[in-house]
């Protein structure tokens, strides 16, 4: 017997139902990661200079995560129905639970922990900056709260501490959002056989962070590095490039292992080169970070080279991912809206838009910070 | 009310009240339909009168028939449609609650509600879902509950011209469905993914359980 319909028809109809907005959404995502890093600075009192600029570029981040959702949504108008109505406990009519409407809830709480770290943390040195005086003298007063003296900073340590410990466990099961969602919550024949994907996304989102903050840092400082802020961002950074290629490649033999007697097997003939592409960028940067901790200058290239595999990366997963028919027999071309470059750009752009306000209110280098 | 009246009353309602609440309730529906494949001969009439009936728009399908050429030359016909499953996988992503199972096993979706974020469609392994283009919202076959509701039959039931398509209650044990679902062989699509399907057929090609 012969096949003659191997594809679903309404499939055809749009088979990228994700757009590539929900890209651009998990790189902003690597703010939580930021923000991880961030945290573990505060409570192990190490790379405590780089705590304000992860910090302010991971809120920033982080705070414009629910906007590509939103953009990709056909009923936008309805979203705060996932607060209101959020399906977050089985019942009879509802078994289960939703991975949608359990991190768009934990995004609220990330957002507020994390802005009260921002808030709590830069307290004392918006109170000097309002010494300064200046226009904005007043506003940097109001986020003083009220922390006038280096004495009642120290005070205030124990509970930075204690909020640091406290975003540490949702911005942990951001790192891995959404791959949740696409390997336990969906039935796209790709994701369903990328087992080790969340795990690929929580180490991919640290060398997305990292990169995102070297970038930052370098264009800030406008080339004269501080080695102290750098050596640290750099050695996480290697360490996620090494871990994602050897995922990577892990998930590559399992996919020969599972799936090379298969009819199903071209299939992967969609993704396969583009991973060998990433595991050949991500190696490249992590060699370049290497020469970067002696000659911090680099750091600009070891972002940008990340930063290019981390977009195929994501690309690939979730926008390739789409093109194999969930038969796994078949595949689609790529169409996409005629809107979508604009779209996808959007959320990064208000990311980037945000930490320009942000950064232009607190200080990206803390002085007193420990002391 | 006098105390002796009271006594009385009680003790008069007390057996009705002790009976199980399955021969005080009637019996709790379970809707199913059942697919000869050998009797389909692929002429579209389900298609077009679940298209008809429920105004599906064009370019997404509610059923659809699917079309397998044999190595002798023989064609097979496959309707194919929303499960109905018991365990269905396209309720649990829901983040509004949106897409339910009714306690007679329909799956539907509340279209008020519906945030249109295709997660159910993305989840069900049988591609019955799409994002209407119309309503902005995520669609699929109801088994013409609006139908059901004033004794009909589905629209694809009622048209399809050599009663390829059977439609019953399972748990009516009288019901011409529960009857060939318990002494025949039946397949039902998928059975590796655990969704337990309401669509069962007859004479399935292997072929058509991708």
């Amino acid at each position: 017997m012969s096949l003659s319909a191997p594809l679903f028809p309404n499939e055809l109809a749009e088979p990228i139902l994700w757009h590539p907005v929900i890209f651009a959404y998990a790189l902003v995502i690597s703010g939580a990661d930021l923000i991880i890093l961030a945290s573990l600075a505060y409570i192990s009192r190490r790379m405590m200079k780089a705590i304000p600029l992860l910090l302010v570029l991971g809120v920033s981040f982080f705070s414009a995560a629910l906007l590509g959702p939103l953009a990709d949504l056909r009923q936008p108008s309805r979203a705060s129905l996932i607060y209101s109505l959020a399906h977050l406990f089985p019942t009879a009519t509802n078994p289960g639970f939703s991975f949608i409407a359990l991190y768009a809830n934990l995004w609220l709480l990330l957002l507020i922990l994390s802005i009260a770290f921002l808030l709590i943390y830069q307290s004392y040195p918006m109170h000097l900056k309002s010494l300064e005086g200046g226009r904005l003298k007043s506003l940097y007063k109001v986020f003083s709260l009220g922390v006038s003296d280096g004495e009642r900073y120290r005070r205030l340590a124990s509970l930075i501490t204690v909020i640091a410990i406290l975003t540490i466990i949702p911005a942990v099961l951001w790192g891995v959002y959404p791959s949740v969602l696409l390997v336990f919550q969906t039935w796209i024949f790709l994701w369903r056989s990328w087992v080790i994907l969340p795990v690929i996304f929580f180490a991919d989102t640290f060398v997305a962070s990292t990169a995102a903050a070297l970038l930052v840092y370098f264009i800030i400082k406008l080339g004269k590095l501080d080695q102290e802020v750098v050596s640290p961002l750099l050695k996480i950074h290697s360490a996620g490039c090494v871990s994602v290629t050897g995922l990577l490649g892990v998930q590559l033999l399992l996919w020969n292992q599972w799936f090379e007697e298969s009819a199903l097997y071209p299939a992967f003939n969609v993704v396969v080169p583009i991973i060998y592409f990433v595991i050949a960028t991500l190696l490249l940067s992590f060699l370049l970070a290497l020469a970067s901790l002696k000659v911090p200058r680099l750091s600009i290239i070891v972002s940008i080279v990340a930063l290019v595999g981390v977009v195929m990366n994501k690309w690939n997963t979730l926008v390739n991912g789409q093109l194999i028919s969930r038969t796994g027999m078949g595949l689609f071309d790529l169409h996409l809206p005629t809107d979508w470059l604009l779209t996808t750009i959007s959320p990064i752009a208000a990311a980037i838009l945000i930490f320009v306000i942000l950064s232009s209110l607190f200080p990206l280098e803390v002085k007193e910070v420990g002391k | 009310m006098r105390r002796r009246d009271l006594l009385k009353l009680t003790f008069t309602a007390a057996p009705i009240l002790l009976l199980p609440a399955s021969s005080a309730l009637p019996q709790r529906k379970r809707y199913a339909m059942l697919i000869d494949v050998e009797r389909c001969y692929g002429c579209m009439a389900c298609v077009a009168a679940c298209a008809a009936e429920n105004n599906v728009p064009i370019g997404v399908f509610r059923t659809w028939v699917e079309r397998y050429v044999r190595k002798d030359g023989n064609v097979v016909f496959v309707p194919k449609q929303c499960n109905h499953c018991e365990n269905p996988p396209c309720v649990k992503p829901c983040p509004t609650g949106a897409t339910f199972k009714r306690e007679d096993g329909l799956v539907l979706i509340n279209d008020e509600i519906c945030i249109g974020c295709g997660a159910c469609i993305q989840a069900c392994p049988y591609g019955a879902r799409f994002p209407n283009p119309v309503k902005g919202v995520a669609d699929k076959c109801t088994f013409c509950e609006h139908r059901l509701a004033n004794g009909l039959l589905p629209a694809c039931v009622e048209a399809c011209p050599t009663t390829a398509r059977i439609f019953g209650d399972l748990n009516d044990s009288e019901s011409e469905i529960s009857k060939i679902v318990e002494s025949s062989n039946v397949q039902v699509l998928k059975v590796w993914a655990h969704t337990e399907p309401k669509i069962y057929y007859k004479s399935l090609p292997t072929e058509a359980d991708l």
